[in-house]
């Protein structure tokens, strides 16, 4: 009874303390126009006169992510591959072949999932193939297929995951053919201009004032904005197979590690 | 265009509760003494400030960073530029919502290997053992 | 007058309090509850600052991934939260 007096304590000082700050005007007046560089980003997201600042790509938010601030993101996945290099590295030594067979969920579950299992990884494909288009990208689809290793795991049992072929060596295999894909992307631009004797910028989309190198914009006049497509495509393995990985190894029954743990401590 | 009263009051109110939020899930990680209660409070004040990042690149009466028609005329962009929210906050709240689940990921391990060498997750024990 | 600014208040409120009852929560299971109930307003508040990428992204991880990561790990280990 007394932890609801102190909510309900906490919610009306919030809403007076608010309420006296509106009537001061303490906060002054709201703010109704963007920043400058918010004009700047979305003036240039898709606009195919200035061709050495756009990005060429409607959704704002992916040209930012994987044009105008690059390298930000870049930095980001490496963090993301040390975070699960560094779960891996707990469980070193664990195999997941001699995973026994669990029991589930029960058979109404089972088929339910079976059903929705499909649907979701076509969302998840359709969100990374999209993501230059409209709101989604390789994060986005990266954590929607990263439900089906939790659906895969709570309703089949920890046994699914080797029926259906992904093995840990598989899945981190996956993970880095989507990280590779990713540095070949970025240092596409350096290795073909160098072979042809003229410069270009790491992770460079389309020509700049000093740079001719450009990838394509369109494909059969469809829009697949340069290296913003591959890109979402590459970053959507490096995510959900890292994902994958993670709740393989969470589901894994405790007796089973803590053998393993155990022989490691004898040594 | 300006704002009345009440919107003032609304936008207000939001961004206290959003502090407040994460005032609370702040006093959660110090205070409680479960490791697994203490990252169930990192996740809510990581997210919260995911939020209130979110909140500051938002404007009212503005439409979502997505550009509708790819005709490319001036007048087109000149109208999508002034009236969408920033994109900004957005592009960065996106890789670090995915980053921040990896690193939680990280030491919801961490606590299950805690939990198998000590045998407990209340952080007073763990204080307490010798080892 | 924009209505999705009440909804915004609203749905802010129903966060800081699900915060609260996650946190004073004793019984860890009912905490992960409280707590995907607190990220299921935050996407609403989301899908109201007209952030469409940051819901995609946010609602399967927060809703999804978060809950079953934190019960699998109390799952493995204690349940409930000693005073």
């Amino acid at each position: 009874m007394r932890k609801y007096l102190v909510l309900a304590s906490i919610v009306l000082t919030t809403a007076v303390v608010a309420y006296v700050t509106t009537y001061l005007g303490a906060l002054g007046p709201l703010g109704l126009d963007t920043r400058y560089l918010a004009k700047l980003f979305l003036a240039n997201t898709y606009n195919p006169a200035h061709r050495e600042l756009t990005a060429m790509s409607p959704e704002a938010v992916t040209s930012i992510v994987w044009d105008f601030r690059g390298i930000d993101t870049l930095y980001e996945t490496v963090v993301f591959y040390m975070a699960i290099i560094a779960a891996l590295a707990i469980y070193r030594g664990v195999s997941y072949s001699n995973v026994r067979r669990g029991s589930g969920l029960s058979l109404i579950v089972k088929v339910v999932t079976k059903l929705l299992i499909p649907i979701n990884i076509a969302v998840a494909v359709s969100i990374a193939a999209h993501g230059h288009l409209t709101p989604g990208g390789g994060f986005q689809a990266g954590a929607a297929l990263a439900v089906v290793s939790v659906l895969l795991a709570v309703v089949y049992s920890a046994h699914s995951f080797v029926e259906l072929g992904v093995n840990l060596s598989r899945a981190v295999a996956l993970r880095s053919a989507g990280l590779l894909a990713i540095a070949l992307v970025v240092f596409t631009p350096i290795v073909i201009s160098a072979l042809t004797g003229t410069q270009a910028y790491l992770m460079q989309n389309y020509v700049k004032v000093d740079s001719a190198f450009s990838f394509p914009a369109h494909v059969q006049s469809q829009l697949i904005s340069g290296t913003l497509i591959w890109f979402n495509l590459a970053e959507f393995l490096a995510v959900s197979f890292g994902f994958f990985i993670i709740f393989m190894l969470l589901s894994l029954r405790e007796e089973v590690v803590r053998e393993w743990v155990g022989k490691e401590d004898e040594h | 265009m300006s704002t009345s009263f009440l919107e003032n009051f609304l936008i207000t109110l939001t961004l206290y509760n959003i502090l407040a939020t994460a005032g609370i899930s702040l006093y959660g990680i110090v205070t409680r003494p479960s490791v697994t209660k203490k990252i169930i409070s990192l996740t809510i004040l990581g997210d919260t400030f995911n939020v209130l990042a979110i909140f500051i690149g938002f404007r009212v009466f503005s439409v979502p960073p997505v550009l509708l028609d790819l005709d490319g005329s001036v007048e087109k962009l000149t109208t999508f530029a002034t009236s969408a929210v920033d994109p900004l906050p957005q592009a960065l709240v996106l890789t670090a919502i995915v980053i921040g689940l990896a690193v939680n990921l990280f030491l919801i391990f961490l606590a299950l290997q805690m939990y198998r060498l000590y045998g407990t997750l209340d952080s007073r024990r763990i204080r307490e053992l010798r080892g | 007058m924009d209505f999705s600014l009440v909804l915004l208040a609203l749905f802010s409120a129903v966060g800081l309090t699900f915060t609260y009852l996650a946190v004073v929560e004793k019984d860890l299971v009912k905490a992960v509850i409280f707590s995907a109930i607190q990220s299921t307003a935050y996407v609403a508040i989301l899908y109201l600052l007209r952030a469409p990428d940051i819901v995609l992204v946010y609602l399967p991880v927060a809703v999804g991934l978060y809950p079953a990561a934190l019960l699998f790990l109390i799952g493995k280990t204690e349940k409930v939260e000693e005073e």
